[in-house]
């Protein structure tokens, strides 16, 4: 009777189970499967030929690397610019403003809305010739921003994607820092500006240590939702101009659109992995560096 | 003093970040009210005019009513499946005893920990070869399962905390563990049960990727998808593109301002515990 | 206890609300399930791309039904990158329609006929069919032998219209500027002393959509025909001649010319064609190089437009002849593994003759396949179809996909004035010698 009540209970995971191994486990598998092989998607039979995609992205692929670094460049803006302008506002917020829940609910209306949104909206505000931005910068007397194209110019395209990123990215770390904040009890500082400590150290000292955890959290999520970013460059650039705004993923859609499909599975794989180091590393960095303090 | 003045200074960065997450929001709607050729010409946020037919003729002409109903049908499915399986399964780690039951939760979580970027190439196989490509019942799917992991592992740490009492009555009172679980366990965790409801829906309605990968038939798409058709094809239609975008976005702001608590909840307890 | 029974009540009221929402939804998907049962019924089905064409097509299909009983459906899918990504993903399965088109390039018609999916159609063109057509849209949708993929020689698609390339200009902006509009400049020295004159008499001279890279490419192959004849252009993708060859990078150069010359309309290196059309049907550039689709896009957005053609004006110390864009064709290929083959070859054959082919010539400013068809042609479509001729030969070879992806993001570059000629031809080389050790 034991025997029968406990396999009839597989009935409640099977549902889960069934889906899990056929649309998680079997494309795990297949994408090591495939990027041995070359296929393009039409043919019913594919060409295997063993470790010759691994070489070529790895040696041979300057295209997939730069991309590698698009996506780095906005990951480390994101981290930096928009994770501290997350903290400070947590913490002026966190001080004990008025209407603390309308901030927390502004804040957070960027992140809640779709990609595609954010990147077409944010498309017609860069518009040269029509767009609100070149408007009021020539309206503030900055006529050489007239017809100025921020998303076809090489030198501010990428970082024209990475504001917008930032803009909807920022209520994230806001959240997340803000809670983390509140956790630390009052007396804490309490019993420190008792002792003398001005507010600054009171932020190194008591603060940041015990901030470390929720650091390391906003930095992987991050550092993973920035270099896969997808959406919003094919909703503002399509990896242009010229394919300086291409990042690891859309490399990997464009492999796979010309009928590539094994060669598209290895890039997958290599940005994995590195995406994997990334991660390893930095909380390894930041394990070192709560034992520092 | 002193103080006076930082809590102005305070207030004025507040204000200003306010301002800039509003003001694209405000400028989408604005846009969405003006004529073709006002929307080039007049910069103000106010409009002349507003052009409530812009919205009509979105809906119909520019197919976002198809696009948002497809849209409805995709996250209510989407939603629905993921509460249904994955409660199911939760429900089973936290309290059934079967065979290989911590691998198997041990496999579940290493999917949501290790990334697997460029997974919709291996799934768009997947999908042709089971014959779901350009299907909605295809998309549908992945949906679901990109949605499992997640749940499953919130679910089951709710229902472990359950006190056992009333499942212990319920079964000495000869109830199946199937409706101990229908009427016990899933009432009481209604609260993580709109948790995994919210953020289910939040993302399916704004999914692209997958639409994009696994859909042909404008008849099926998505509204994220049937923004990007409508702006390839009609690039300098402004208005009606921004009312495409409103469509798109008021339901998503909608349920955000009436479950902005549970959002910012649920997102900061799991934050916390990872 | 109220904010139980509170939300109580919400939860019950949403459950209602997502009840019915199921209830409607499920209701839809049967509805629109019956209706593929109505499909069962048709003889020919047909996938198509040409949202243009919609009408015209539906309207053949009940004309061809009226006559021989055979009931065929068009369907489309658009945009054509969608169409595309559908044809593919029907190919495993056996999901293809009876008629379709791969819509790609050499390459991946090479991989349908190979995989089995294209019907050869040499013996039913053989006998008097394949008279009827243009030689050049009839040559690109066949294989000859040596082609570089292997496949059978023969003809594997039915071309339904020919498309080509030249340089649209305005009449009207070209008289402000003190040229002669019946005498357009046919010498490139010419062609950038007309720009220079556009240019000072405040219009913009010259606009295309080279956000879309491969029309740039389009504008320059034209001169690579004129400066390196057909055996240079094979000779450079067999990889016998580098693209740092001091001709490429002369070729290169042009659209530096152009762009120091101030021809360029402002953002033309990010423009996609529908923009640029617009502003040439307004009036706002006075060159727009354009396809002979143009015809019925000017026409619907400005049907008063008066323009004529010109072709590329040639390179004066160049030795071998200009050849310009095109000879390709909309054409549709027949899936070799449907039981209909024979109706749908048989109602290609009627879609293809005179009467139908005027029509849709006549219905959508195209220039149609059909050579015996063009008397029903306005004068700027039947000088189009006059300069068939002069379009670039079929090569049995194709330049590998990643190569023309950095050569035309290489031309942008040199629109924008962000990259030099050298540069690019260089980076382009790069990329060729990496694809051809990637081999």
């Amino acid at each position: 009777m034991h025997n029968r009540s406990r396999i009839s209970n597989l009935l409640f995971i099977l549902p889960a189970l069934a889906m899990f191994c056929v649309f998680s486990v079997y494309p795990f598998v297949k994408t090591f499967q495939l990027s041995a092989f070359q296929w393009d998607g039409v043919s019913k039979s594919m060409q295997f030929v063993g470790l010759n995609n691994y070489k070529d992205v790895l040696f041979n692929n300057p295209n997939f690397w730069y991309s590698m670094g698009a996506a780095g460049y906005i990951t480390l803006l994101a981290l930096i610019i928009q994770n501290a302008l997350a903290l400070l506002l947590a913490v002026l917020v966190d001080r004990g403003v008025k209407a603390q829940n309308f901030f927390r609910t502004t804040f957070f209306l960027p992140p809640v809305l779709s990609f595609i949104v954010v990147a077409l909206v944010w498309k017609w505000i860069y518009d040269p010739n029509y767009g609100i931005l070149n408007f009021g910068l020539t309206g503030l007397g900055m006529i050489q921003f007239q017809g100025f194209g921020w998303l076809s110019e090489a030198k501010t395209a990428l970082t024209g994607v990475a504001v917008v990123h930032m803009w909807k990215g920022f209520g994230w770390g806001f959240i997340i820092l803000l809670a983390g904040l509140q956790g630390i009890p009052r007396e804490l500082y309490e019993s420190a500006s008792i002792d003398g400590a001005s507010v600054w150290q009171q932020f190194k000292r008591i603060t940041v240590p015990l901030m470390i955890p929720t650091f390391v959290v906003v930095s992987i999520l991050t550092i993973l939702g920035s270099m896969q970013i997808f959406d919003l460059i094919y909703g503002m650039t399509r990896g242009g101009p010229a394919g300086l705004t291409h990042v690891p993923i859309t490399r990997i859609y464009e492999y796979m659109n010309n009928g590539e499909f094994g060669y598209a599975t290895t890039m997958a794989v290599v940005f994995g992995l590195v995406l994997l180091i990334v991660s390893l590393v930095q909380i390894n960095v930041s394990r070192r560096a709560s034992q520092k303090i | 003093m002193n103080r006076i003045m930082t809590n102005t200074i305070v207030y004025f960065v507040l204000i200003l970040v306010v301002i800039t997450c509003l003001f694209p929001v405000a400028w989408m709607f604005s846009s969405s009210l003006k004529s073709q050729s006002e929307v080039f010409t007049n910069m103000s946020l106010v409009p002349e005019h507003a052009k409530w037919s812009n919205y009509i003729a979105a809906w119909t002409k520019a197919n976002f009513g198809t696009y948002f109903f497809n849209s409805i049908i995709y996250t209510v499915f989407g939603v629905l499946g993921v509460v249904f399986i994955a409660s199911l399964a939760a429900y089973a780690f936290a309290r059934l005893q079967f065979p290989l039951k911590n691998v198997l939760f041990l496999l579940l979580i290493s999917t949501l920990l290790i990334p697997l970027p460029g997974a919709f190439v291996p799934l768009y196989v997947l999908l042709q070869k089971l014959r779901l490509l350009d299907t909605r019942l295809g998309l549908i799917l992945c949906y679901i399962n990109g949605g499992l992991a997640f749940a499953i592992f919130l679910l089951r740490s709710f229902f472990q905390q359950l006190p056992k009492e009333l499942e212990e009555a319920a079964m000495m009172d000869g109830a199946s563990r199937f409706s101990i679980y229908w009427r016990i366990a899933m009432p009481l965790a209604r609260p993580a049960l709109a948790t995994i409801v919210i953020f289910n829906a939040l993302n399916i309605w704004n999914e692209f990727l997958l639409a994009l990968v696994m859909l042909q038939d404008k008849a099926k798409m998505p509204i994220q998808r049937g923004l990007m058709v409508f702006q390839g094809t009609h690039i300098t239609d402004y208005p009606l593109l921004m009312a495409g975008i409103t469509i798109a976005t008021v339901p998503v702001v909608a349920v955000y301002l009436l479950m902005q608590k549970h959002i910012i909840k649920g997102i900061t307890a799991g934050a916390l515990k990872g | 206890m109220s904010k139980l029974t509170r939300g109580n009540s919400k939860f019950a009221i949403s459950g209602l609300v997502v009840f019915s929402i199921l209830l409607a939804v499920t209701s839809a998907i049967l509805t629109s399930c019956t209706s593929k049962e109505k499909q069962k019924s048709t003889d020919v089905i047909i996938w198509h791309w040409m949202t243009d064409r919609e009408d015209v097509f539906n309207e053949l299909a009940k004309r061809y039904e009226k006559q021989t009983g055979i009931v065929v459906k068009f369907e489309t899918f658009a945009p054509s990158d969608a169409y595309r990504d559908k044809i593919r993903a029907a190919t495993q399965g056996n999901l293809l329609p009876d008629v379709f088109s791969p819509l790609g390039d050499d390459r991946e018609l090479a991989a349908y006929v190979k995989a089995g999916h294209i019907a050869n159609l040499t013996k039913e063109m053989e006998s008097g069919w394949k008279d009827r057509f243009f030689e050049k849209p009839l040559a690109y949708s066949s294989f000859f032998s040596g082609n570089q993929w292997d496949v059978e020689p023969g003809i594997y698609g039915v071309p339904i219209d020919v498309t080509s390339m030249q340089i649209y200009y305005n009449k009207g902006l070209f008289k402000e500027a003190g040229l002669d509009p019946e005498n357009p400049p046919k010498t490139w020295p010419e062609f950038i002393e007309a720009g220079r004159k556009l240019r000072a008499a405040g219009i913009q001279p010259f606009v295309s959509g080279f956000g879309e890279g491969w029309l740039a490419g389009a504008f320059v192959s034209s001169y690579e025909w004129n400066l390196l004849g057909k055996q240079g252009v094979i000779d450079t993708i067999r990889g016998k001649l580098p693209y740092t060859d001091p001709r490429w990078v002369r070729l290169l150069g042009l659209l530096g010319e152009m762009r120091e010359a101030g021809m360029f309309a402002s953002g033309v290196a990010t423009m996609v064609n529908k923009d640029a059309e617009r502003l040439f049907a307004t009036g706002r550039a006075a060159m727009a190089w354009n396809g002979s689709w143009g015809v019925n896009v000017y026409h619907s957005m400005n049907p008063k437009l008066n323009y004529g053609i010109m072709l590329p004006p040639r390179l004066p110390d160049a030795k071998y002849p200009l050849k310009i864009w095109g000879g390709g064709a909309s054409s549709l290929n027949v899936n070799a593994e449907s039981p209909n083959k024979d109706k749908a070859i048989a109602f290609l054959e009627w879609l293809t003759d005179d009467e139908q082919q005027a029509f849709l010539a006549q219905e959508t400013r195209n220039i149609p396949a059909n050579k015996r068809c063009c008397t029903a042609l306005s004068p700027v479509l039947r000088e189009f179809a006059n300069n068939l001729d002069i379009t670039q030969d079929r090569l049995p070879i194709t330049e590998d996909w990643k190569v023309l992806s950095v050569k035309f993001t290489g031309m942008q570059s040199i629109v924008a004035d962000y990259k030099t000629p050298e540069q690019v031809a260089k980076e382009i080389e790069s990329e060729k010698k990496r694809v051809a050790s990637a081999r």
